[in-house]
Order: structure tokens, then sequence, then C-alpha cells
């Protein structure tokens, strides 16, 4: 008979308790660092988090294919070109990974495709804005994969089992996304004039819009509390913030790079590289649906998912076919 | 809008021939050989994979370490003739994935879970899975090179590839032009 690991020493959740028992067990089982898989018992509060949570970063990784697909036709030589087109296909794959780990929570796809679709559901406010030059893949794949990579690294610790396995995987996979693009940065800041301007445009387009991608700041981030309890997160949006100017900043600056933000400087003190102050107007205004993109974004999503059906009808009907014969 | 929630398939895949199968996790398909296409598309951009598996999500029965403290298992097979064969996986890590342990002969599928949980069962076994191996649908030894290798020829997909880190030393080294 297969019995608990000895270091569990805290009562599991039994149907016998009462809610707040319920609840103890499962906080002792997270404090402990186990893993909450399909089947467990998880308040409906854990389940609502993780749903939204994860809905959402799957949308970032199907929307987030936009501003770059968009250049994969435009690349300046095959190798480039070879590059993109896997970095963005490896994005679609992330996105399935994603939708299925909501999917063991009780979300439906067609739930959170329509949800996607009808603009109710939110995504990175990164992309939604726009791609003007090749320099953009450089510096995306740089900032806003080094960014998002940051986030996932935390997220392959959550406590929810099927979204740590996912992450796992994403962070694996990506890592090469963001050398890739950091790769390009180094190249062109060391290059023709032009080419310095062009990467020097691209990065004071995208430094403000990355530092926003980690949201809110904590004191106004009402879901931060109860995500780090349950361990759905383990470092707050601030922090991770600021893993990400400490790691990049310098090192824009070494390749003769300007950042943006007047106020960079190294603090001696804290060892920390700290920015002005954000300009939350922006954010909130492109989160809530008037950013310069996000009509574009949404109107390209529903025109694939109108383009597919006939491939989603044949292959119901072949299915059907194949089961009757 | 109308749509379809095709049936959900786990993946099973083998990332060498003495390794176990291991779940990767799961595509929609509309039909087991169309999740096996898919599962090669989702699960295999990267040459690491020599076999994969697909089987109907809904006809796991799975069990979590947390739920065998509180159910009755299965009694042992009678031993009739009726018993077909299941494959168990089990997930034994906190951060792991479900791994092919073997198989159990049995008349169902709570019987198998019973079973297996009888003969597989180990301290550190967190949650388990048990299938017909009669659904299991598999790549054929004569398709692998075909599925499998074009994964192979995209060395860029592995960030070993990009030498960042030494570009950034050659630039640190480099004197600092005077102002």
């Amino acid at each position: 008979m297969a019995r608990r690991p000895a270091s569990a020493g805290s009562p599991l959740v039994d149907a016998s308790m009462n809610e707040a028992e319920r609840l103890e067990a499962f906080e002792a089982r997270i404090h402990r660092g186990e893993k909450i898989e399909p089947g467990d018992w998880m308040p409906d509060e854990y389940r609502r988090q993780l749903i939204r949570m994860i809905s959402q970063h799957a949308h970032s990784e199907i929307v987030g294919m936009l501003p770059e697909g968009a250049w994969i036709t435009r690349a300046p030589n095959l190798r480039r070109k070879l590059v993109l087109l896997a970095k963005v296909q490896d994005e679609a794959g992330h996105g399935q990974y994603l939708y299925h780990a909501a999917e063991t929570l009780g979300a439906t796809r067609e739930e959170m495709i329509e949800a996607l679709l009808s603009g109710r559901a939110k995504y990175s406010s990164i992309f939604n804005y726009p791609s003007l030059s090749w320099a953009d893949m450089g510096v995306i794949g740089w900032f806003v994969d080094g960014a998002a990579i940051l986030n996932q690294t935390m997220l392959a610790r959550c406590s929810y089992g099927p979204y740590s396995r996912a992450n796992i995987r994403i962070s694996a996979e990506e890592s090469f996304h963001m050398k890739q693009g950091k790769e390009q940065v180094i190249l062109m800041s060391q290059g023709t004039p032009l080419q310095r301007s062009m990467v020097q445009d691209a990065v004071d387009r995208w430094w403000w819009p990355t530092i926003m991608m980690f949201g809110p700041h904590d004191h106004d981030s009402p879901n931060s509390p109860v995500l780090i309890r349950w361990g759905i997160k383990t470092k707050t949006n601030d922090q991770l913030r600021q893993d990400f100017v400490n790691q990049v900043a310098p090192e824009v600056l070494e390749l003769g790079l300007s950042l943006p933000d007047p106020s960079l400087h190294y603090d001696e003190a804290s060892g920390n590289w700290l920015t002005g102050s954000i300009d939350w107007d922006e954010f909130w205004r492109v989160v809530k649906g008037d950013g310069p993109c996000n009509a574009e974004r949404i109107a390209a999503r529903r025109k694939a998912h109108a383009d597919g059906e006939w491939v989603r009808e044949a292959l119901a009907a072949y299915a059907e076919r194949q089961a009757t014969a | 809008m109308r749509d379809t929630q095709w049936p959900r398939f786990q993946v099973f895949h083998q990332e060498h021939p003495d390794r176990p199968h291991t779940n990767a996790g799961a595509v929609h398909a509309p039909d087991a050989e169309l999740a096996l296409q898919n599962a090669r598309d989702v699960f295999v951009r990267r040459p690491d994979c020599v076999s994969l598996w697909v089987v109907p999500a809904d006809q796991i029965l799975s069990l979590t370490a947390e739920e065998i403290e509180h159910t009755d298992l299965p009694p042992a097979p009678a031993g009739n003739g009726d018993s077909q064969r299941y494959l168990v996986f089990i997930k034994r890590t906190q951060v792991g994935s479900h791994e092919h342990v073997g198989a159990v002969a049995a008349a169902s599928g709570p019987a198998a879970l019973g079973e297996a949980v009888r003969r597989f069962g180990t301290a550190d076994a967190l949650v388990w899975w048990v299938v017909s191996e009669s659904l299991i649908e598999r790549t054929e030894a004569a398709e692998v090179g075909s599925l499998f290798g074009p994964a192979k020829d995209k060395p860029y997909r592995d960030q070993a590839f990009y030498h960042t880190t030494t570009l950034m030393r050659q630039i640190r080294g480099r004197p600092k032009q005077e102002p």
C-alpha cells in the first residue's frame, strides 16, 4: 500500500473535515512544498486565481506571436528567418501547454478562446505595442522574453503541479528566445551608425513597456498577498521588476546604448539599479484596451479563428466517419 | 461562436530507448492519429524524442496520494479469465511528471488501480495513473526518422547556439575610448 512520505507530518485534506480544517490542511501541504495536483482538494479562490493567471498567460503566448510573426517575411537573412520562425512556433506550443494546464482546473478551451476573441480576457500589455523595425526583433527577445523568463522561472516553482510543469518546459525552451535577441542587440550596437540608431530607437520604445510588464506596484496589486501565501507566486511584481532592471540595465549601458530614463542610477546602498517613476496612466490605458495595437491584435486572432473553421469542421467530419466506418 | 472542444489526449514521450515514457502534457485532437501528429508538433520541437504515446485522457484512472488515504482500494483480482493489461504510470517527485513503471492484468480499471498500488506501491508515489493498454496509440519504429529527425537539424533552438556571454566579455575587455 502506498503511504505518504514520512515527512508529511500534518493531516491530509479529508472529506470529513470542515471548510476551515480543509483550508488549514491545504495550506500545510503548500508550506511543506508539496504540489497540488488535479483531483486534490483546493479552495475555490485558489482555483479561480489559477484559471485567471494561467489563461492570461496562455493568451499572452498566442497574441505574443503577432508582433514578431509580422517580421518573418522581412528577416534580413536565412539564419535570422529560421530563428524567428522557430521562436514564434515555440510561442504557439507554449500557449498549448498553458491552455491545457488551465483545463485541468475545469476551464474549457471554448470559454478561454471566447474570452480572448470577445476582448474580455486580458493578456500581457506589452503585445499591444507595434514592432516597427527589424531591431525590435532583437530588443523584444532580450527585454520581453528576458522579463517573461524571470516570471516563468518563478512560476516553475508554483504550488500547482500542472502549471509548474508547463513553466519548467517553457523556461527551458525560452532561454534561446532571450539569447537570440540579445545577440542581435549586441551585434547591432557594435555595427554601422544606421544599425546603432535602429537598435537605440527600439531600446527607447520597448524599455518602459517592458518595465510595466511586471504589473502594478505591490501596494496596488490586490491579488499578490494570496498568490504568495498559496505558493502560486514566490516573488512580488516589484521584486521581479527589480531583478530585471539589475540584470539588463548595466549590460545595455555597457554596449554604449542609452536607456530612456534620466533618473536611472545604481544605488550603492541597496545594490540595485533604480528607475524613475513609471507612467501608470499609460499602463492602465493599454491594459483596458486603448493601447496602440489592442484592436489590431484581437482582429488578427478573430480572423485566424474564423479562417480555421473549415479545417476544424473537416477534421471533425473525418474523425466521425472513421469512427462509424 | 461555434466550436468543438476535441477530446484530450495525454502524451508520453521517451527521450532515450533505455528511459521510461514520461508524461509531456496533453493535446486536443479529433482522433488518436491526429493526436499523435499534434503531440509531435507541440512536444517534439527539440531532438530529444525516440517514441511517443497518446492516450484518451478520459480513459485514464487517476488517484492521488491524498485520495489513496481515503479510498478503499478494490480487492485483489479473483483470477478469472476476463482480465486485460493496464499500463501503470506514477508521479514520484513533487516537481516531476508521470513515468511509465510497468503493467498489471485486471478485470477493470479500478481493479487495475488497486493492483498497481499493491504491486508498485512505494513511499514516494504521489499520483497514480492506469489505462488499458489497448487504448494507447504509439509511433511506429518506421516513422521515427520522419517524425523526429527534422528537430535534429535545428541547433538554433538551443540557447548554447548564441555566444552572448563571450560577446559581452569581448566588449568589456576593449579599451575605453577617450571622450
